[in-house]
């Protein structure tokens, strides 16, 4: 705009920009009226969805799992709030508050053997076998949604992922770094040798054998020295899972 | 599953570091815990009253990982269930081990009871009588251990329940059950 001299220049100027700014506030408005409507419009739409395929939704973990997907990608946490009209519409909160508590059951019933850590897997086949009577599958998604609803009791839970497993750790101890490649690497047979981690990850003895003394003293692993080799072993209960070793009526 | 005879081994029979004593104390106690419960299970589903450390007892070994439990890990089970009445060493060395999957006081009931229904009171009878008579037969007592037995019924006769005296022949002894 070319710079005209004079006050009638200055007032000129002065209501052009304050005709710039309606007019750019209506367009503001117009564009935030219409964002609102369609927000009403997916809402409702969500709803509408979300009753007509309650039952699926309830009954099938695949779908339960998709629309979970659909909900976190345009920001909506069916699991937010126990009153939300979600829950209400759905039950799914108490569905999966339920869960969580027989999570928590399961993994203090296990904690002896493992120490507080447990392959998700296994953690999910003693879900289902708990479960057995009730309508529902459990699929291991919903066991990970139930567990990360438990982090807000700050009381350790948490989903760690060593190798292409996935554990649940119930005790607030911390693994390093060494410990997970450790775990890790004793999922292939279920055990370690403290020759196995100098050979594989080129260790010290020292460094392999003041992590598996952590490993030890924290209940995550057991000793064998019943080999004819005569090396002690390291088993990890929670990457061979004791509950599947012999068939699965325990 | 494995099995021995009819018998069906739990999981835990089938990983390795059970068969090793644990040295970390929970771990410990858990794997203490197992071996407890299954020793007594075996034992009661076998009949079996009597094991010794070094003799071949089908629970000390496993086959099929090659393991088997150390001398001290023997020990050490069957110490717990001493410690709990549910077991008694026969010899100061610990090699020989009474297993009591009923308490002796359990098996003093169930001499009561076999009494009681077999209208004994007041009547005489033999050790021996009780252990392979055929009012025993199918109940708990048929081919009970003669120590156990001894066992529960001078807990009887303590009582004033029976009296047992030396009985016609030396290996015998007679029982008369009071009313």
């Amino acid at each position: 705009m070319r710079r005209r001299p004079g006050i009638g220049g200055l007032q000129t100027a002065a209501n052009a920009r304050d005709q710039y700014r309606l007019l750019g506030e209506n367009v503001a408005k117009i564009r935030t009226d219409l964002m609102k409507e369609q927000l009403a419009t997916f809402r409702s739409q969500l709803e509408d969805f979300a009753r007509k395929h309650k039952n699926d939704i309830r009954k099938n973990p695949a779908f339960r799992s998709q629309f979970h997907e659909m909900c976190a990608k345009v920001g909506v946490d069916p699991l937010a709030s126990n009153k939300g009209f979600w829950a209400e519409l759905l039950g799914i909160g108490d569905f999966y508050y339920e869960i969580g508590v027989q999570i928590v059951e399961i993994c203090l019933a296990t904690r002896a053997q493992n120490g507080g850590l447990i392959n998700l897997q296994e953690l999910c086949s003693l879900l289902r076998q708990k479960r057995k009577g009730s309508r529902e599958a459990v699929s291991e998604d919903d066991c990970l949604r139930a567990i990360s609803k438990l982090k807000v009791l700050g009381s350790g839970f948490e989903v760690i992922s060593v190798g292409k497993k996935k554990l649940v750790r119930s005790v607030p101890t911390e693994l390093n770094k060494d410990h997970n490649e450790i775990i890790e690497l004793a999922q292939g047979q279920g055990f370690v040798t403290v020759d196995e981690l100098e050979r594989r990850l080129s260790w010290t003895s020292g460094r392999a054998i003041d992590a598996l003394e952590t490993l030890l003293k924290e209940g995550f692993a057991m000793i064998d020295d019943g080999h004819r080799d005569g090396k002690r072993r390291y088993w990890f209960p929670c990457v061979s899972s004791i509950s599947s070793l012999g068939g699965n009526d325990t | 599953m494995q099995t021995l005879g009819n018998f069906k081994l739990p999981p835990f029979f089938n990983y390795p570091p059970y068969f090793t004593l644990q040295p970390v104390r929970d771990t410990r106690e858990k794997q203490v815990q197992l071996w407890k419960e299954l020793i007594l299970d075996f034992c009661k589903t076998q009949k079996i009253f009597l094991i010794g450390l070094e003799e071949d007892f089908p629970l000390f070994s496993n086959p099929a990982i090659e393991r088997s439990l150390t001398h001290e890990a023997r020990e050490a089970f069957l110490a717990a269930l001493v410690s709990e009445g549910r077991a008694e060493w026969l010899d100061k060395g610990h090699r020989k081990c009474l297993i009591l999957w009923h308490r002796i006081q359990d098996w003093a009931d169930i001499i009561i009871n076999f009494v009681k229904d077999n209208g004994l009171e007041d009547s005489v009878t033999t050790v021996e009588e009780i252990r392979t008579g055929p009012e025993s037969r199918g109940t708990d007592l048929q081919g009970v251990d003669r120590v156990i037995l001894m066992r529960a019924l001078k807990l009887l006769e303590h009582k004033g329940k029976l009296v047992i005296f030396k009985g016609t022949s030396a290996d015998d002894e007679g029982i008369k059950f009071s009313s």
